[in-house]
């Protein structure tokens, strides 16, 4: 879908793949023709030139004519909107394709910043009513992130794979620890720590700003690598084939880890704004309900 | 003794294999040093980390090597002897080496290494954000629920729970947390009511009435009656037909409702007055729909606005109001003969005499009769004490080096002020006899019984044209009936418009009052509509000085509109000269 979003540059590889990849496979931002983009696209034009053309006393806000009929629109969008959650569960009931849906979600979720904000007649306040419109501003942000990032951030995910599955990093990191663990038998009882706490650590237990911050990060195994370092004078010592190979093997591992922190960054970015477009649409869903009965309640 | 080393490995498979061989020797080396005699690759354990021996009476001594201890039976210790017969568990790491003791004598040693997780199975779920991440199920529920019982529950539970569903704004009959309803501040005038919601939306689910608002403003006046504004407006179009279709199910009260036009949480502030479009839409053409109105069309003051009219005393010494059109010859008659030309001249006997006067300059100027209202809205009415007496005195007598003055406004006093005067030379009752002594005229108990046909004389001359009465008022009748005119001042001169002196202050008097060259009382010195439109136009002409609109002047709902019977129209009736106390002005 990359390739749909704008041209690219990495090379002849990639413009091969991405075109084979485009001949069969249509992008939902795509689907047929950006008829839903342009479908939207209208709707927030003629949202704007009518808010311009229409003489509402004293000034436009929700609650004339015209706003109510913005606010029933906005309610329906969005309703229909939070639909997709249950739809996507769905395997394709009815004619249109999931594809076709999301196209729709996406492209009339964007226009619903414009007929939400005509809504409001830019009268903003602490209130359930302005509550329910930063709620819905949100989470069409994070919508579009998430667009932004399923446009682009797949091409990273499998960069950095190259070719290997997530079982097989975790299978590498394994088989490394197991050499890790042979290697360093032989050592002090000084470094033998260091190495365990190396094996000890737990790759996956990072938080989410952890996840964010990705490779690179200081972590028991570069402590390790840092303290059995080259810069250790060996030649007298025993063990230091051992130590040679413990250092190699925890290069390896370093870099093992970082591709493993590569994949979950990529990840987290990936998915990261689901953890906001998710729970806020229903908290968008509990305002507007709060929003529509508190505005009728006191009529 | 010997030790029987039996280790345990598993296969990739699962599989067993059991490998045994004996160590001979009375000590047993244990750790990770190949040069022991069991070897226990686990980093966690010692390069010599335990040594075990026999003590002399066969028991077996496990000893730790360096600082570090060891785990046997559970317990951590650095040094345990037990009986090989009833054997013990050592662990190191990741390996337990289980002691027994074989029936050949020979004691034997179980090494086992534990089953270890490498590859975690469930680690590759572990790449997905969610393992970092609260269930996003979860969190939706919380947020929905926090939300609903914010902003729902506890207002509509306060509001529907209330014992007293009276409007309050405080204690605990208010409705808690409605604060989060409102929708923008309320116009300053209901600033009061920012709190107390319930003031207004009294019921649930049904809009402001206009009970509601009557409730407070009591006293509004009807702009006109409903059949006669529905027939000014005339049909609606089929658009704003439907719209007045749909608010009626949702059950506005309909396009006359207070909240039509008054729509309040738009911030604090006035709240904004109507816009000319408002007034226009029925007051263009309104003599078309409505026939027999009084009023002219208008729609811009600027352009379409009928010539100004005021609400005048037209006939003398009548306190009937007419209206005349403001045309520059209008005329009233209130009763006073007060040329302003002559008064603000500057070079005449009146700027002499203003002159002379140390309360004045060199001549007489508007506010040196015309004093402001409070407000400096309007002016009061001229007062012959505070504002001409200072030059047209009423002193009529002086004892020693004190002047009597004459009371204005009572015709009767003066009369009683005059004829009791008995300084005035009295013709004798009698002829030819002369009282004797003290008595006569001027001893010191002289009396004047002469009829006092000179006083008579100075009353009839004073209300005459030419007297101190005449010198401003109009005279009436003769000899015992003698009396002036009623003098009638307006203080307002527009029925329905408004206006504001405050407003105008940086302007001359003179720019819209032509007094300085009017020679009759009876001018009435009130601008034309062409001088307002010397800066007022309407409110589309933003080159205009001041682009007005109608409610700059107007109001939708008269303040006065019903107290207009009520109040005083003119001088209050025991200002007026010629008249018995106690009698109607007003008749």
């Amino acid at each position: 879908m990359a390739s749909l979003i704008g041209g690219h540059d990495e090379g002849e590889t990639y413009a091969e793949i991405e075109q084979r990849r485009s001949s069969d496979h249509e992008s939902f931002l795509a689907h047929r023709a950006f008829f839903w983009a342009k479908l939207a696209a209208i709707l927030a034009l003629f949202v704007v030139a009518t808010y311009l053309l229409v003489d509402v006393e004293p000034r436009h806000n929700g609650g004339s004519w015209y706003g109510y009929t913005l606010g029933t629109l906005g309610a329906g969008l969005i309703a229909w909107l939070a639909w997709l959650g249950i739809r996507k569960r769905r395997p394709t009931p009815g004619s249109w394709s999931l594809a076709g849906w999301t196209s729709a979600h996406v492209y009339l979720g964007l226009s619903l910043a414009v007929v939400g904000t005509m809504h409001t007649g830019f009268q903003l306040g602490w209130n359930v009513h302005t509550l329910a419109w930063v709620l819905m501003m949100l989470v069409i942000l994070s919508g579009a992130y998430g667009v932004m990032v399923y446009a682009t951030l797949p091409r990273a995910l499998s960069e950095n794979r190259r070719q290997m599955t997530r079982e097989q990093m975790i299978e590498s990191l394994s088989a490394i620890d197991r050499q890790l663990e042979l290697a360093a038998q032989p050592l002090s009882r000084e470094d033998t720590d260091v190495v365990v706490e190396a094996l000890e650590q737990d790759v996956f237990g990072a938080g989410l700003v952890a996840r964010l911050r990705g490779p690179g990060g200081q972590d028991a195994t570069r402590r390790a690598l840092a303290h059995i370092s080259t810069g250790r004078a060996y030649d007298d010592d025993a063990s230091d084939l051992a130590q040679q190979q413990v250092r190699s093997i925890l290069g390896k591992r370093s870099s093992q880890i970082d591709q493993i922190r590569r994949q979950m960054r990529t990840k987290a970015l990936l998915e990261i704004w689901l953890y906001i477009h998710v729970p806020l649409t229903f908290a968008l869903l509990a305002a507007l309900v709060a929003h529509i009965i508190s505005v009728f309640y006191y009529w | 003794m010997t030790f029987l080393i039996r280790t345990i490995d598993h296969t990739a498979s699962g599989r067993e294999i059991v490998r045994d061989r004996e160590v001979e020797g009375a000590t047993l080396t244990i750790g990770r040093a190949t040069t022991n005699d069991v070897v226990i690759q686990d980093l966690a354990v010692e390069q010599h980390h335990v040594s075990a021996s026999f003590d002399e009476r066969g028991r077996v001594k496990l000893e730790a090597q360096t600082n570090r201890d060891f785990a046997f039976d559970g317990y951590k210790t650095g040094n345990v002897q037990f009986d090989p017969a009833t054997g013990g568990t050592l662990a190191l790491g990741l390996y337990s080496l289980a002691f027994a003791k074989e029936p050949d004598g020979q004691v034997l040693v179980i090494v086992r290494q534990e089953e270890r997780e490498l590859g975690d199975r469930d680690a590759v779920r572990k790449f997905d954000l969610a393992s970092a991440m609260p269930n996003k199920r979860v969190v939706a529920w919380l947020g929905v629920l926090a939300i609903l019982a914010a902003f729902l529950a506890v207002p509509v539970w306060t509001n529907l729970a209330r014992a007293d569903k009276q409007p309050g704004a405080d204690g605990i009959d208010q409705v808690a947390w409605d604060a989060s309803w409102s929708t923008g501040k309320l116009s300053l005038a209901h600033h009061a009511l920012e709190n107390n919601c319930e003031a207004c939306h009294v019921a649930p689910f049904v809009s402001v009435r206009d009970e509601t608002c009557l409730s407070c403003h009591q006293d509004i006046g009807d702009h006109a009656p409903q059949n006669r504004l529905a027939i000014s407006r005339g049909p609606m179009s089929s658009g704003d037909a439907l719209l007045w279709q749909i608010a009626d199910v949702f059950g506005k009260e309909g396009p006359e409702a207070c909240t039509t036009c008054h729509t309040e949480h738009e911030g604090a502030g006035r709240m904004e007055p109507a816009a000319q479009q408002f007034c226009s839409s029925c007051h263009e053409t309104m003599d078309a729909r409505l026939a027999d109105t009084a009023l002219g069309n208008a729609h811009d003051f600027g352009t379409d606005h009928p010539e100004l009219q005021a609400l005048v005393h037209g006939k003398l010494g009548s306190a009937k109001l007419t209206r005349v059109t403001l045309d520059g010859k209008a005329r009233e008659d209130h009763g006073l003969r007060f040329p302003h030309a002559m008064h603000l001249s500057t070079t005449n006997g009146v700027a002499r005499m203003a002159g002379n006067l140390p309360e004045y300059g060199e001549a007489l100027v508007c506010a040196d009769c015309h004093r402001p209202t409070d407000d400096r809205n309007g002016f009061l009415p001229v007062d012959m004490e505070s504002d001409c007496e200072s030059c047209h005195s009423l002193v009529y007598d002086k004892v020693g080096s004190t002047f009597r003055t004459l009371r204005h406004g009572d015709v009767a006093q003066m009369r009683a002020d005059l004829i009791a005067m008995d300084r005035a030379p009295r013709s004798p009752i009698t002829s030819g006899l002369r009282r004797p002594g003290e008595f006569k005229r001027g001893g010191r108990y002289f009396q004047d019984f002469g009829r006092p046909t000179q006083n008579y004389i100075g009353i009839a001359r004073a209300l005459s044209q030419e007297g101190v009465c005449g010198e401003c008022h109009v005279p009436t009748g003769s000899g015992a009936t003698a009396s002036v005119m009623p003098v009638f001042q307006r203080s307002h001169y527009f029925l329905n418009g408004r206006f504001d002196h405050e407003a105008h202050v940086q302007e001359d008097c003179t720019s819209c009052h032509a007094a300085d060259t009017s020679d009759s009382a009876k001018d009435l010195l009130l601008p034309t509509l062409a001088t307002c439109r010397d800066c007022h136009q309407g409110a589309d002409a933003v080159e205009a000085d001041v682009p007005s609109t109608c409610a700059m002047c107007h109001s939708y709902h008269p303040p006065a509109f019903r107290g207009r019977k009520k109040g005083p129209q003119s001088v209050p009736p025991d200002r007026l000269a010629g008249l018995p106390s106690g009698r109607d002005a007003n008749r």
